[in-house]
């Protein structure tokens, strides 16, 4: 269950045989398509499969997937069977781009506690906030501002001065 | 594992901070928003990988300064052509426009690498309490302020203003209007 998360849809839309009629170099794409290409598509009714003669060009396939990337593959000189595989793994790709891994990441022990998201440990009465809020977030004073405390010693000043 | 992939996504997502600029010091609100625009507050930065927050700001109207440094904080511009230097004082860009203090205040602190530019764009500056609903429908959270906004004289009930101390009162023919200074461009 790694292609999305409940069932299987195949990421591949489109693809795109292209082909010379004479050359050489299509003459494994030309058994292909004589001998594997309608089981292929018999196998597959969700790919929409096109046949693109042109002339004295190189043989390759152009495969589209459902995220919008499209993947060409020139396959010149190559055997049917060799393009057999070479559909079949266009046929299972995601459809992501093959980029080079810079670093190796990789861990036999996962962590336990699972992973951090940016609402983890978060307070729960936050889902019904209304923002801005004006009460709960401003800046907390430890000390005693001057003014406050001048007030307060007039306070235990004025009942002294009422107990007198 | 399908649920796997779903907390993934959720580790990577950017969340909206919303922080209120009421008397806020422009320069050390600045320095403390730039955590949440570089995302150097989650457990999962890293320099190279872009996992800023949005901030929303409002009130940038009302930030503050020390000192008399609305006057004396100078911003600097040269077109490159012959006197093209020119010198704008704090208090007049903010005339000009009131986010714009805090907006150069975020961005100077940044560091300049490729990064900034869209960090920026990150940036929502608002001058009041005005925001775009949809702007305002993404904020999952506020970020504290960082300084005590203090109370005007005017805020005060009469009441508090009658009971407040006073070693003494002033004469009548006393004048207590020192009138208005020379105001320096």
């Amino acid at each position: 269950m790694n292609n999305g998360i409940g069932r299987y849809v195949c990421q591949l839309q489109r693809i795109t045989l292209s082909f010379c009629k004479s050359h050489a170099d299509s003459r494994g794409m030309r058994d292909f398509i004589e001998n594997h290409l309608l089981d292929f598509t018999k196998a597959n009714p969700g790919v929409v499969v096109y046949l693109k003669p042109r002339r004295h060009r190189k043989p390759r396939i152009m495969a589209q997937y459902l995220n919008g990337y499209t993947e060409s593959v020139p396959l010149p000189n190559h055997r049917a069977d060799e393009i057999c595989k070479w559909v079949d793994l266009m046929k299972t790709r995601s459809g992501v781009k093959v980029v080079r891994l810079r670093k190796m990441w990789h861990t036999d022990n996962p962590s336990i506690q699972g992973l951090w998201h940016p609402f983890l440990n978060k307070d729960t009465s936050l889902n019904i906030k209304t923002f801005p809020d004006k009460e709960h977030y401003k800046f907390e004073q430890n000390e005693k501002s001057a003014t406050d405390s001048l007030l307060e010693k007039m306070k235990t000043v004025k009942l002294s001065s009422e107990i007198d | 594992m399908a649920h796997n992939r779903v907390l993934q996504w959720s580790t990577m997502a950017r969340t909206w901070w919303l922080f209120d600029a009421q008397h806020q010091c422009a320069f050390r609100s600045a320095s403390m928003l730039i955590k949440y625009l570089q995302g150097k507050h989650k457990p999962i930065y890293h320099p190279l990988s872009d996992v800023g927050d949005h901030v929303v700001v409002i009130n940038t109207a009302d930030v503050a300064m020390r000192e008399d440094y609305w006057r004396k904080f100078k911003y600097f511009h040269h077109t490159r052509y012959p006197g093209g230097f020119s010198v704008t004082s704090a208090w007049r860009l903010h005339e000009l426009d009131p986010t714009k203090v805090l907006h150069k205040a975020i961005y100077s602190r940044l560091p300049g690498n490729l990064l900034r530019p869209n960090m920026m764009r990150r940036l929502h500056l608002y001058p009041n309490e005005n925001v775009p609903t949809e702007i305002l429908a993404n904020v999952s959270d506020q970020i504290q302020q960082i300084q005590p906004i203090p109370k005007r004289l005017d805020q005060y009930t009469e009441e508090e203003l009658a009971s407040f101390p006073k070693v003494f009162d002033w004469p009548e023919d006393h004048v207590r209007d020192p009138g208005q200074t020379k105001r320096k461009r």
